[in-house]
């Protein structure tokens, strides 16, 4: 792997990726999160990706795309942990597998760079027509999320448990935002993207040095936009955890056949890096893998559910437990999951069980460069954390974790918030 | 085209082949340059099956059948679960299936032997109990309830079982809960004695292996040939829809409108029917296509709106579906299309970007071991091999798709489905 600072605030990472058909190269534009812009950058993706000043019809870029053998081009708007991330990126086949003998990787760097640092706009501003449409989009999207009744259930328990802090932003604003929201507000978005953005290039499958020569020359450019003063890269929020509370229960009545629980817990203080390790295998122990403790106790012994997992965000300090299960069974179910972590606590582990978790986390370390997602998805959460660790000395840190540690990380969670989607009924707080 | 591109391709998607004395296929594509191994084990056994004779025998399924299959075969004789076997190889299981077959796949980084070993094992030595039975009821009965809530899901079956009059496809592949209620051990084994017999299966492996060592391992499992008789019973399919239109409430966000057309089942019989198929889809809703931006930019669809079609033995079918504003301006602007595309033709620029988008599809699939294991194993269920696709698509021309317009999108054959958010 090779990784360069090509300026303050851009770093570049490179793998030559040879077992792959496909490149692929990506601009990461990490921002603090901040509830004031944070409208503007969930919609500021959809609002690119229509096109960019070289190619400004979806179609016709559609058509360019499929006419490279599908290349794939996105901007794509997330949180991770308390950061806006914004990430444009381009993949395709490498120009060897290119039937019709195109150079390929000249083009996927005219797209990218044009969609990131070209954008379709005039007089300062986006084209208002393309703005409308995706705020229109942007608002069914946020309104779409009772479809999905276990990712709903889940957003508003993580909803409850961060309420205003920042760990609580919505990755896809606020639909009370939208209406003042204009062409021109969006084109400063941008701007405050390109200019104030931490950049994290990382390039897979091809050579780095055609990027970085780009990405320097793009950055020069929109550097001229800069107001005085303003310094790449604003620094990002740290790790942080909501403190302990009692426990807050909801219950919000739905139209549905199956009952969803929700469950967070807090950690109270950020998990320092050095103790990752033991909770991967904390988690993969109680509710990570299909022989977890929720998988085999709580959904094969009870049959209480058909799913039951445990998932852990060491950026926003917190456990998260969700199920479908019958609506009456919901109590029991949630009576069966703290019993679960008090047995981990308290009870018997096994060397067995301890073995055999380490043997499935181990499994899916190695497997993390059989992909180009897994080597990505790697290499940008190490990024996140400010750490870069590999796979390999992960798995040599897990090799030493004990049944001590495991009950160590699972004393430090707090119950916070339950959420219930239950039937029919007035919704209850 | 370039030739020593498409020979390059030819190499690399060509799988080593053998078929073993007692009749199992076993696919071995040795890609030493990955760290893992994925591996298929698959029975051309699924929902769509629901009656059958055995050495003379008639009989019917209950509907979910296959997919209880598949969730019980992961316990054996003496009470241990596959599962808590890989978890000592460090392998990550799992099983799915679909309307024309099961398959339980894994993939691991070590210990790769042990793990196929067990995979062979718990899938050649069913056992069940009616307390073990009964259990799983109990879970693949939430497993219903889940899908039942999701808005997609309903759609797709609402379309599924108003197109057909008895082809099992129109049911929900995991059954009801009603249904699966009435799976019994007797059951399970008469479709295992059916069905998971090595003549109609095929062992896919993908990975960092050798092809003698997914060879040897088949020798250690020593599966007996099919002692059976087995002959496959297809409900006759009336012609024409059984329903024009269907209308519910959920609780959504906005309402979902889908749209099927019964194709004849020989539609997609082969490769090439197959291929164009879905080139008949993703031209007309495809992100190339006009149809697509026009209706995202007048509000009637988002980018989730999407086409595919079905098929297997006895059924074709093309759907298209996603959340809208307003179901009946957009079954307006859709039917007004597909008349439009079957009186001026295809787009000749569109067709030969869509050909490219699918050939790049192709090779894509040849860097993921999961995708490689999986597709071969498909596309052998199927009859054909990944390349024969590569090959058929190169030749497509757009009146090949022309010709088969008018059969794929006969309106006398479509039905509507409207899922209206509840007031």
């Amino acid at each position: 792997m090779y990784r360069k600072e090509l300026m303050p605030g851009v770093m570049l990472t490179q793998m030559d990726a040879p077992a792959f058909k496909r490149c692929r190269i990506s601009l990461n534009f990490m921002l603090p999160g901040d509830r004031s812009t944070a409208t503007a950058c969930a919609l500021l993706p959809m609002v690119m990706e229509r096109g960019y000043a070289g190619c400004p019809d979806m179609t016709r870029l559609a058509r360019r795309l499929a006419r490279l053998y599908g290349a794939g081009l996105s901007v794509y708007g997330g949180m991770i942990g308390p950061n806006r991330v914004i990430t444009i990126s381009i993949s395709g086949i490498r120009n060897e597998y290119a039937v019709g003998g195109e150079d390929l990787l000249a083009e996927y760097l005219e797209l990218l760079f044009g969609m990131a640092f070209e954008p379709d706009v005039a007089d300062g501003a986006f084209d208002a027509e393309a703005v409308e449409i995706e705020k229109d989009k942007l608002y069914e999207l946020q309104q779409s999320e009772i479809n999905d009744k276990r990712l709903y259930c889940l957003r508003q328990a993580r909803r409850k448990f961060y309420g205003d802090t920042v760990g609580g932003l919505e990755k896809y604003g606020y639909a009370e935002d939208l209406d003042d929201l204009t062409p021109q507000a969006l084109y400063n978005a941008w701007r405050t993207m390109v200019t104030t953005a931490r950049v994290e290039a990382v390039v897979l499958g091809t050579d780095a040095q055609p990027v970085e020569t780009r990405l320097l020359a793009a950055l020069q450019r929109v550097d001229e936009l800069c107001a005085a003063g303003t310094q790449r890269p604003l620094p990002l929020h740290p790790p942080y955890a909501m403190p302990v509370q009692p426990v807050a229960e909801y219950a919000e009545p739905v139209d549905a056949v199956q009952g969803k629980l929700a469950m967070v817990f807090t950690m109270d203080e950020p998990l320092p890096h050095a103790q990752l390790s033991k909770m991967r295998l904390a988690m993969a122990l109680l509710g990570g893998t299909p022989t977890s403790r929720l998988f085999m106790n709580v959904r094969e012994k009870q049959s209480l559910c058909y799913y039951c997992t445990s998932g852990f965000i060491q950026l926003g300090g917190c456990m998260h437990i969700d199920s479908g299960v019958e609506f009456e069974n919901t109590e029991k179910a949630k009576q069966a999951i703290l019993h679960e972590i008090d047995e981990l606590i308290h009870g018997e582990i096994s060397e067995k069980e301890m073995e055999d978790a380490r043997r499935y986390l181990c499994s899916a370390l190695e497997s993390v460069g059989d992909s180009l997602s897994g080597l990505e998805n790697w290499t940008m959460s190490e990024i996140s954390r400010g750490t870069m660790d590999t796979p390999e000395q992960v798995a040599q840190q897990l090799a030493e974790v004990t049944v001590q540690d495991v009950r160590e990380m699972m004393r430090k969670f707090h119950l916070s918030v339950v959420y219930v989607l239950s039937r029919g009924g007035k919704c209850d707080e | 085209m370039n030739e020593a591109a498409l020979r390059r391709l030819e190499q690399e998607m060509q799988p080593q082949s053998f078929t073993l004395e007692n009749g199992l296929t076993v696919l071995v594509c040795e890609m030493p340059q990955f760290k893992g191994v994925h591996a298929v084990y698959a029975t051309r056994f699924g929902s769509a099956t629901r009656s059958f004779e055995l050495d003379g025998e008639v009989i019917n399924l209950p509907d979910g059948v296959a997919h209880f299959l598949e969730h019980k075969m992961f316990e054996d004789e003496d009470g241990n679960d596959a599962f808590e076997l890989y978890a000592q190889t460090g392998a990550s299981a799992n099983a799915f299936t679909s309307f024309d077959k099961t398959c339980y796949i894994f993939t691991a980084t070590g210990a790769v032997e042990e793990s196929l070993d067990i995979l062979l094992d718990f899938v050649s030595h069913p056992y069940f109990t009616e307390k073990t039975v009964a259990k799983e009821q109990g879970i693949i009965g939430q497993e219903i309830k889940m899908y039942e809530d999701s808005p997609e899901f309903r759609m797709l079956f609402g379309l599924l079982g108003a197109m057909y009059h008895e082809c099992p496809v129109r049911t929900d592949i995991a059954g009801t809960v009603e249904s699966i209620a009435s799976i019994t051990p007797e059951i399970l084994y008469k479709c295992c004695d059916a069905f998971y017999q090595p003549q109609n299966m095929v062992l896919s492996v993908a990975g960092n292996i050798t092809a003698q060592q997914v060879l040897d391992a088949c020798a250690r499992a020593d599966i007996p040939a099919n002692p059976h008789t087995v002959r496959r019973i297809c409900a006759a399919e009336p012609a024409g829809v059984l329903r024009r239109e269907t209308e519910f409430t959920m609780q959504v966000a906005q309402s979902i409108w889908g749209i099927g057309y019964k194709a004849p089942a020989e539609a997609a019989a082969d490769v090439r029917g197959e291929l164009i198929c879905d080139l008949a889809v993703e031209l007309l809703v495809g992100e190339t296509s006009p149809l697509f931006s026009r209706l995202y930019d007048d509000g009637l669809i988002n980018a989730g709106f999407s086409g595919e079609y079905i098929a297997g033995d006895g059924y074709c079918c093309l759907i298209f579906g996603g959340e809208t504003r307003d179901p009946d301006a957009l079954e307006r602007e859709f039917r007004a299309e597909v008349q439009r595309v079957l009186k001026e033709g295809i787009d000749r620029e569109q067709f030969a970007c869509t050909k490219n988008l699918m050939l790049g599809e192709a090779i894509t699939g040849l860097e993921s071991i999961t995708d490689m294991a999986t597709d071969q194993a498909e596309v052998w269920l199927r009859g054909h091999t990944l390349y024969d696709e590569v090959r058929q698509l190169a030749a497509l021309q757009p009146e090949d798709i022309e010709a088969m317009l008018p059969v794929l999108y006969d309106e006398r054959n479509s039905s509507v489905i409207r899922i209206l958010p509840q007031a």
